[in-house]
């Protein structure tokens, strides 16, 4: 009995082990990267490198006053805005309909853009958005990421509404509402936490995106991500400016996902698991 | 009387719906379908270099049949695949049986674990960048403190499709064994009990249990990936675009090039078009494979 139960306490020992193993691996390159955001300039570079330093903000002041961050955060922003509106504004009506109707093709028709490499879209767009003079503007940009959007919207909400009893929506037919209006009155507030996830999911995949506006933006609309190469092409010897930029652009996404942890696996695989 | 208003009734229900879908639809025809047909269209086009476009025929895939530079990208975009897939599912199962065994986990553990692959992979590229500096960088570092030889990493031709599977391992790795987990939390709780009345050993359980049961979730995850995997961009165009010399040029990064650098719209499509044919052959194939491993 005694051997046993000393048998258990070292294996939860030796699992205690690995999880603190796996955690630091996870972790370390993160923290590198926000620490040396931090350093002096002369000790981002210094070999053997560092651990104890001074901090300063001088790399995030370097950043701003060298590159124009901000409006290309204001860019970034309203780029995955505008698409995680318009994902939303198309996804829960559709979502809505597939759920009741048991009619899963348009949910499986948008998934096609989560399979496909983009560029495979992004040649034509650019064929065509050239060709009506909108190649670097927000409505290029916002619609191209609502490509990202709108699966994700789809396939979070579709679980949701699914769990919602059908008897509250016979009781509401019966009492002659329209099922528009049943969406907007009666089911959607029902599944309002499955609409946040949604919508966080949404934003940090729009955010996180980085093919379509590289080729789609131009000097004014680039976003964060795109603008990446100008903040390494400074970087080349201004490795703190470089990881003060990557500090500040994975923040949004980071923050978020913290947000909505407890729900995001189910999310992120798009009903294929049940977390 | 009554059966024609009830038809009325549903026929305008039907209605409804499909305007309900309509707005996804249409947005999706028009954002994919329609562009995906043009592509197909821009496949058997080419273009002078005044811009000037002319019907070629299959002049582009032939083309693409004799381009070595084609066959080393699918050669290097295999190579890094199976690399990666192999080391996140290895690792993933990992560390999905650790933190089952660890029970509770607090919320902000869990935010700890995710936040590799809910970082841009843009910022996952700039951050190794500087980690695996072949001079300055930190790996290097550590390395040699235990005597062992350092290495260029993403600059070496040799190890830059190691080293991107490395990162892109380190970012997914924990999405990999939160799936697992899902799947061994839906596990029945008597099979291992009974396999513990019969004093098998920890490892022969996970071997002849746990592990084939799991495995409907690991080819899930295995599928998710793939598709991911296959398509592979934003870490190496940051990191390598390609390189060095043409090292890492995957097929993605190949057909973006000749469209979006060299301008040669109508070859790029075809090379595009090969690359979504090999990811839905592999999307099939995996999922196959999942039928036959369902319990």
């Amino acid at each position: 009995m005694t051997d046993a139960a000393d048998t258990d306490r070292w294996i939860r020992r030796l699992n205690l082990v690995q999880l603190v193993l796996a955690g630091l691996l996870i972790m370390a390159p993160t923290v590198w990267m926000v620490l040396s955001s931090f350093k002096p300039s002369f000790e981002v570079t210094a070999y053997p490198p560092t651990l104890v330093f001074t901090p300063t903000l001088e790399n995030y002041v370097e950043l701003t006053r060298t590159t124009p961050f901000l409006s290309y955060a204001l860019n970034s922003l309203i780029v995955t805005v505008g698409s995680t509106a318009l994902g939303l504004l198309f996804g829960i009506p559709a979502a809505f309909a597939v759920s009741w109707t048991r009619i899963s093709w348009p949910a499986i028709l948008t998934l096609a853009a989560r399979m496909a490499p983009g560029t495979l879209f992004l040649l034509p767009w650019y064929v065509m958005f050239r060709q009506v003079g909108m190649i670097g503007s927000y409505t290029a940009l916002i619609l191209s990421h609502a490509v990202i959007t709108l699966p994700i919207v789809i396939w979070v909400l579709l679980p949701s509404f699914d769990g919602i009893p059908r008897s509250v929506f016979e009781a509401a037919q019966v009492d002659g509402c329209s099922v528009t209006r049943i969406l907007w009155r009666i089911a959607l507030p029902l599944v309002a936490s499955g609409v946040a996830v949604s919508a966080i999911l949404a934003f940090v995949f729009s955010w996180n995106y980085f093919l379509f506006a590289l080729v789609l933006s131009n000097g004014d609309t680039k976003t964060l991500i795109a603008a990446a190469f100008n903040f390494i092409g400074e970087g080349s010897t201004q490795w703190g400016a470089l990881m003060a930029a990557a500090t500040l652009i994975a923040l949004p996404p980071l923050v978020l996902a913290a947000l909505v942890q407890r729900w995001l696996v189910s999310g992120l695989t798009l009903g294929a698991v049940k977390g | 009387m009554s059966d024609t208003a009830a038809t009325l009734t549903q026929d305008r229900q039907k209605l409804e719906m499909a305007a309900l879908s309509a707005p996804a639809v249409v947005f999706t025809v028009a954002m994919i379908a329609f562009p995906v047909v043009y592509t197909i269209w821009l496949g058997f086009q080419t273009f002078s270099s005044t811009g000037k476009q002319s019907f070629a025929g299959l002049a582009n895939y032939s083309t693409l049949i004799s381009d070595v530079e084609f066959w080393h990208g699918l050669w290097i975009t295999i190579a890094l695949f199976v690399l990666s897939l192999v080391l996140q599912l290895v690792f993933g199962v990992w560390l999905a049986l650790v933190l089952f065994h660890a029970k509770r986990l607090p919320g902000i553990v869990r935010s700890l674990f995710i936040s590799p692959f809910m970082m841009p992979p843009v910022v996952a590229g700039m951050m190794w960048l500087v980690i695996l500096d072949p001079s300055l960088g930190a790996a290097n570092y550590i390395l040699q403190s235990f005597g062992l030889p350092p290495s260029d990493w993403l600059a070496s031709p040799t190890w830059v499709i190691p080293t991107i599977a490395l990162i892109d391992s380190w970012q997914w790795t924990p999405y990999v064994a939160l799936i697992v987990l899902g799947g061994l939390q839906s596990l029945p709780p008597s099979v291992y009990e009974a396999a513990q009345i019969d004093g098998a050993s920890p490892f022969k359980t996970f071997r002849r249990i746990t592990l084939p049961l799991l495995l409907p979730t690991i080819v899930t995850a295995a599928i998710l990936r793939s598709v991911d995997l296959l398509r592979f961009f934003d870490i190496i165009y940051i990191t390598t675009q390609g390189g060095p010399g043409n090292a890492s040029n995957t097929l993605n990064i190949y057909g973006f090039r000749v469209g979006f650098e060299f301008f040669n719209i109508g070859y790029a499509s075809a090379l595009m078009l090969t690359l979504t044919a090999i990811v839905f052959g592999a999307v099939l194939a995996f999922n196959r494979l999942r039928g036959a491993v369902a319990w």
